[in-house]
């Protein structure tokens, strides 16, 4: 105790001291929590908030496209209210879906970008799991659970793997969905929890809540963080040791220094020119999404383990035909450019991309007002299937795995619950779900909770 | 729904099966060519597709099921025998690998081809013969309750005998004596006195959340009678924000927001009146029995005044204020998932146990048997907590009448009959602009205003109508209309039912024969009754050790949630049960018990650490030091307020300000979602109240007002924490140097001392005193004189640094 006090005064203006609970605590656990070798060393999360629409981007069938307009007698769980759907009439794609590269992977016109990098994704098409609203479905994505707050993905990846840069957060999370419990660390250390960012406007707005001194008198800051902290010194002298005083001396040390590295790392002005076209950046409907993703990837090289990007907008219950195309739009070069731009910086190998909705939607068409033709219908959500893309990190490249059946409803063969997910991505990360475990009221709790398979069909 | 409850029906006949017919029936059936068929077809079908996770050779057997012998299905899973031998048709294997029940297909990787659900047809047809004589043995344990009782936590409290001690002058009151007796067991000392200025911070803080004031550190330095301590401790339990932070504390128990679930913005408007419930209850000292009947069973309890039957009628939502999922479209599931988090609550709170394991299992480490918490489960399902409402898919929590007196009666007539007049007259405005409109030519530039007006008056006569004064609700239960017992669900799926359970309390905590439950009602009152008794061996435990926790910092039980057998023993068990019976001696009174603690020695102790003892017991578990405490979100943001002079009193109301037009959408009846609410304007002087006033959210960040909640370690309204996490991380650090609200904090500080006076060492000793409540010493006067130099903005620096320093941030 007394050399972690030592080593904390003496950090004048470094920060590595040992905190309560502090960031550069992150790296706490034994490294004997790896249990398997590494294919992964990072994730980014693509997230697609709403439910995206496979029927109409991966995973058509003929027996709808047949049909379209018609009703249709799906196997449905009938103790399940529907709203709008009562009908069952089937609802044909609005645009081609047809395979790509050599493998052949099955991907909608709408997606033309991605479906230039076809080969390097690997396609999870009888995905489920057991939600049917967005808030519960969401939490099952990120945390595992349902209902409650648990800890997210990012979060355990961080407990499990620890920092890889100290100078910043080991788990951000960018235009984060509303629900704090997204990048919450539930019952595990705040210091895993995710940083939300925003790529920033202009100048003037800060990518980190709170990162910048808004009256810009760095002298005036820089003098009263020094009273402050002479302050504070004194104050654990006389206790002479007390972590939660510790805790806050160098989450303060911390603070100072993210606010010098963290815009350094997201100002992408001397990022190359074609950089940024790789990515959309300048182009009205995908600058914002197209920043936020070179922005995961900057963040990825330097160190960040959990990058989430968030795109909203996939939740099409009307007018599919006219609303799907614009979130394609939005997200379709900026995800491309991600895979484009990891490939060609060999970081694609040990970074594992994740692209994923909380759930997706129902082949045949909804329509709240009960009076629209069948062209302005939407769809319903569907968490019984649904299709994930996977990339990098070891995950066999050009894979189509899993199939539905005729409707497009049941998976048939090759199904994996979102608690088969993440116990995968946590195996690329040399993790062993049931061993990643953390104490909580009497209870080893894990991020699978007491389910999880690693699918090894769809590892290299 | 025919569906549903045929499946439902179909499982609860499996398991009335399992019972009848128990084990092996087919020994001794299987015919050599039988056996030979078994081994070449079915086995390999068994091994490659089941085995993975129904086998002892994996080591796993979910949901309860091993096929690697014969006893594995004839006795089968949770969900009863996996195989009726002759009937494929009421076989759940056959079932489930047919894919015929969503919630049940097997395997779950991928349905088997034509021919192997054929073979495996065939062979239950024949009567499932399996040579496989070995029975490996999964028999379930069961749970030995009268074993169980053995754990400490379940023991009755026992009587004590107060330890004598070496040093006769040190302990105040009993409970120093049992923490002196420990330390000189290890000759270890207790840490000496904190100085006085130190221990009124530290008792204000504890007890009201806010610091003192320097008129209340200059009276109390000046009283140098026995009797200045005991003084401050009544004037401080007297005082209205006792309650308000007490009350907080009891909040982080119950899961509480003003948003009912999760989902879009659902208002629960009436959802204040429990926070105003339990202000009220921790400053009137209500006796803690009746606390805990009020807030299962106060719909139950008979008599009382116009005012006590309201505030029992409005403690019950405790049980519906947490975080329920209104929006799920599965209304059976629902009505479980609501039961499980009120039984949860109620283990939580109460009785410190984390009962929702045993939903799909028996507990793995308590003697919790499944039935046991279908026993209790049976009992919420038999109260009425929420309804479905006319749009979409969406439910709501049940809001009940509350009864009037008189005099709030005639106000309410007073308020109706204003606000009537005013729909009336927009109405009639609304009239008189329509008749104008349809005269003017459609498009004309006055038909478009009068078009605009009458948008406008539709909006206000829809809002008017929808906040129109009515009889006060709260957001409450009551009985179903016919009670039951419940049927236990496997692993949670209500469309997956095992057997009825009868409802009851939990047998290891139980030392007599319960009340029994009447046939007419759900048993809430008994479970109360039974729960607020001085007999039950966890309540009074389980809450005295929350009150140390909170004026210690740690628990005489560190894992104040969890007394099971996997949580911490206490440090001074005979400590704990000498303050539980003193507590229930007392008729329950926390507020006696809080008086005496914070007036024990132990509570007069230094933060500082000793060498001796530090070495021989670093994490102080002996209680020989005080534990220093970064405040929680509510005081920092509190204690900025107070300081700086700009807290303003509230008496608490609604937390939603829902009568401003533009806080309320979605209220048009045809919508598919229920209306929401936005946090757009506040109730006037709202912003500058107490954080426990400000609005809770469960979905988004809590708002702007209360950001310091995201920070902070705030408890998120999802769950249900009595201790929250203590953390440091650098977000925490950036929001105390650079935001906005901590600027304007300090600039009013330093505003406040500008006028206290000219002089600037009488405006440092001021400031001293209302930050830290102590004199400013030599060496930081004159730092600080050296620090503020002669420009006036440092000032607001020195501010600035005194509300960001841990000594203000911490109460030591």
């Amino acid at each position: 105790m007394i050399n972690r006090r030592h080593f904390l005064q003496n950090a004048a203006c470094g920060f590595g001291g040992l905190a309560f609970h502090s960031l550069a605590q992150a790296t706490a656990l034994p490294s004997s929590v790896i249990h398997f070798p590494a294919k992964a060393k990072r994730v980014i999360f693509l997230f697609m908030a709403g439910g995206p629409s496979q029927p109409d981007l991966f995973d058509p069938k003929p027996y709808i496209q047949r049909k379209h307009g018609e009703k249709v007698t799906p196997p449905i769980n009938d103790h399940l209210l529907r709203t709008g759907v009562d009908q069952f009439l089937a609802l044909a794609p609005g645009a081609p879906v047809r395979p790509r590269g050599e493998s052949g992977m099955m991907i909608s016109d709408l997606l033309p970008h991605m479906a230039t990098v076809a080969d390097d994704l690997c396609l999870l098409r009888a995905m489920h799991a057991d939600s049917k609203s967005h808030p519960t479905a969401t939490m099952q994505l990120h945390t595992g659970a349902i209902a409650e707050a648990r800890p997210t993905m990012g979060s355990w990846i961080g407990y499990g793997l620890g920092s890889e840069n100290e100078d910043l957060p080991g788990y951000i999370t960018i235009h984060p969905p509303a629900d704090v419990r997204t990048y919450g660390a539930g019952f595990l250390p705040a210091a895993y929890q995710g940083t939300p960012l925003t790529v920033p406007k202009d100048d003037k707005t800060s990518a980190i809540q709170y990162l910048t001194d808004t009256q810009g008198d760095t002298n005036a800051q820089r003098a009263r963080l020094q009273f402050l902290q002479g302050m504070n010194r004194r104050l654990l002298d006389r206790y002479q040791t007390e972590p939660q005083m510790e805790g806050l001396i160098s989450a303060f040390e911390m603070a100072y220094r993210m606010q010098v590295s963290a815009p350094e790392l997201v100002d992408i002005s001397n990022e190359s020119k074609p950089t940024q076209e790789l990515y959309g950046i300048g182009e009205g409907a995908t600058d914002r999404n197209g920043k936020a993703c070179l922005l995961a990837r900057r963040l990825s090289e330097a160190g960040v383990r959990f990058v989430q990007v968030t795109f909203d907008g996939w939740d099409h219950h009307g007018d599919i035909r006219t609303a799907l195309p614009r979130s394609c739009d939005g997200s379709d070069k900026p995800v491309a450019g991600l895979i484009k731009d990891l490939k060609n910086r060999g970081m694609l190998d040990d970074t594992l991309v994740l692209w994923t909705g909380e759930f997706g939607r129902s082949p045949w068409s909804q329509d709240l007002s009960g009076t629209s033709p069948i062209e302005k219908h939407g769809r319903e959500h569907q968490q019984e299937s649904f299709c994930t893309i996977l990339a990098g990190g070891g995950i066999k490249p050009g894979l189509t795995y899993g199939a539905t059946d005729d409707f497009g409803f049941l998976p048939i063969s090759g199904k994996i619950h979102m608690h088969d997910l993440h116990a995968t991505i946590l195996h690329q990360l040399g993790l062993n779900h049931e061993r990643l475990t953390y104490r909580h009221a009497g209870r080893d709790y894990r991020l699978t909770d007491v389910y999880g398979r690693v699918v090894k069909e769809i590892l290299v | 729904m025919k569906r549903t409850s045929t499946a439902a029906l179909r499982w609860a006949i499996t398991g009335v099966i399992l019972v009848a017919h128990g084990g092996a029936l087919f020994a001794a059936t299987a015919a050599p060519a039988a056996a030979s068929f078994f081994k070449t077809a079915i086995v390999p079908i068994l091994e490659q597709r089941c085995y993975e996770c129904h086998s002892h050779e994996s080591g796993k057997a979910k949901g309860g099921l091993v096929l690697d012998a014969r006893s594995g299905w004839a006795r089968g899973g949770d969900s009863g025998p996996a195989i009726i031998p002759k009937q494929p048709n009421n076989s759940l294997l056959i079932d489930a690998v047919r894919y015929g029940n969503v919630d049940t297909q097997m395997p779950p990787t991928g349905k088997l081809s034509e021919s192997e659900i054929s073979l495996l047809e065939q062979w239950v047809s024949m009567g499932a013969p399996d040579p496989r004589q070995a029975d490996v043995g999964v028999v379930k344990k069961g749970i030995d309750i009268e074993a169980g009782r053995k754990h400490w936590a379940f023991q009755p409290v026992q009587n004590t005998v107060l330890p004598s001690v070496k040093d006769t002058s040190w302990p105040l009151d009993e409970a120093d004596h049992f923490l002196l007796a420990r330390l000189e067991q290890d000759n270890l000392h207790p840490a000496p006195d904190t100085d006085r200025h130190t221990w009124l911070r530290r008792a204000t803080l504890d007890l009201t959340g806010l610091p003192p004031t320097p008129e209340e550190v200059h009276a109390f330095i000046a009283d140098d009678s026995e009797e200045a301590f005991a003084k401050v401790t009544d004037r401080l339990l007297s005082s209205r924000a006792f309650g308000e932070r007490w009350a907080r504390h009891w909040l982080d128990l119950t899961g509480y927001a003003d948003q009912v679930g999760t989902a879009n913005s659902v208002a629960a408007a009436d959802g204040w009146r429990y926070r105003d419930y339990l202000v009220d209850a921790f400053n009137a000292d209500k006796a803690f029995d009746r606390f805990v009947r009020e807030q299962i069973a106060g719909d139950l309890i008979p008599g009382g005044t116009v005012a006590e039957r309201a505030a029992a009628i409005i403690a019950t939502g405790f049980l519906l204020l947490g975080d329920i999922d209104i929006a799920n479209s599965d209304k059976d599931q629902m009505r479980v998932d609501v039961t499980d988090q009120q039984v949860s609550k109620v283990g939580t709170a109460f009785l410190g146990l984390t009962l929702g394991c045993a939903r799909c299992h028996d507990h793995k480490f308590d003697p919790i048997p499944v039935e046991d918490y279908y026993a209790l489960a049976g009992i919420f399902q038999s109260t009425d907590s929420t309804y479905k409402i006319n749009r979409g898919v969406w439910s709501m929590v049940r809001t009940r009448d509350l009864p009037e007196t008189e005099a709030q009666q005639s106000t309410r007539a007073g308020l109706t009959n204003k606000h009537n007049a005013q729909i009336a007259a927009w109405k009639e405005q609304r009239e008189a602009s329509r008749k104008l409109a349809e005269a003017l030519k459609p498009g004309s530039e006055e038909r478009k205003q009068h078009d605009a007006k009458i948008r406008d008056l539709n909006r206000r006569i829809e809002h008017a109508e929808y906040v129109a004064p009515s009889i006060p609700q709260a957001i409450a239960v009551s009985d179903v209309a016919a009670p039951s017992d419940m049927y236990i669900t496997i692993r949670g799926n209500p469309h997956a039912l095992g057997k009825e359970v009868p409802r009851g309390f939990l047998q290891v905590a139980s030392y007599s024969p319960p009340n029994k439950i009447p046939v007419e009602q759900s048993g809430r009152l008994e479970l109360a009754n039974w729960i607020a008794s001085r007999e039950n061996p966890l309540t009074a435990r389980v809450t005295i050790n929350r009150i140390w926790q909170k004026l210690f910092g740690e628990g005489l039980v560190r894992s104040v949630d969890y007394f099971g057998l996997r949580g911490e023993t206490p440090s001074h068990p005979a400590l704990l049960d000498h303050l539980a019976e003193r507590f229930v001696g007392n008729g329950w009174s926390q507020k006696k018990l809080i008086r005496d603690l914070v007036l024990s020695r132990a509570y007069r102790m230094s933060g500082s650490y000793g060498s001796r003892a530090a070495a021989f017991d670093p994490d102080n578990r002996l209680h020989w030091r005080m534990n220093p405490q970064r405040l929680d979100a509510e005081s920092i943001r509190d204690s900025h307020f107070a300081v700086s002079g700009k807290l303003q009193h509230s008496s608490g109301g609604p937390a939603l300000a829902l009568e401003y037009m533009e806080n309320l959408n979605g209220l048009d009846p045809k919508n598919v979602n229920p209306p929401g609410f936005s946090l757009g304007t506040y109730h006037p002087g709202q912003k500058q109240q107490r954080t426990l006033y400000l609005p809770i959210m469960r979905y988004g960040p809590q708002p702007g007002p209360a950001n310091v909640r995201n920070l902070f370690d705030f408890t998120q309204p999802a769950s249900m924490t009595g201790q929250r996490a203590i953390t440091a991380v650098p977000t925490q650090a950036l929001f105390l140097m650079n935001s906005d609200e901590l600027k304007q904090r300090a600039s009013e500080l330093a505003d406040r001392l500008a006028v206290i006076s000219n002089n600037t060492t009488v405006r440092i000793q001021q400031l001293w005193l209302l930050a830290y409540g102590r004199p400013i010493s030599d060496e930081e006067q004159e730092k600080t004189l050296h620090f503020l130099g002669t420009d006036d903005f440092n000032w607001i620096q020195l501010c600035h640094a005194l509300l960001a320093s841990n000594e203000f941030l911490m109460r030591l």
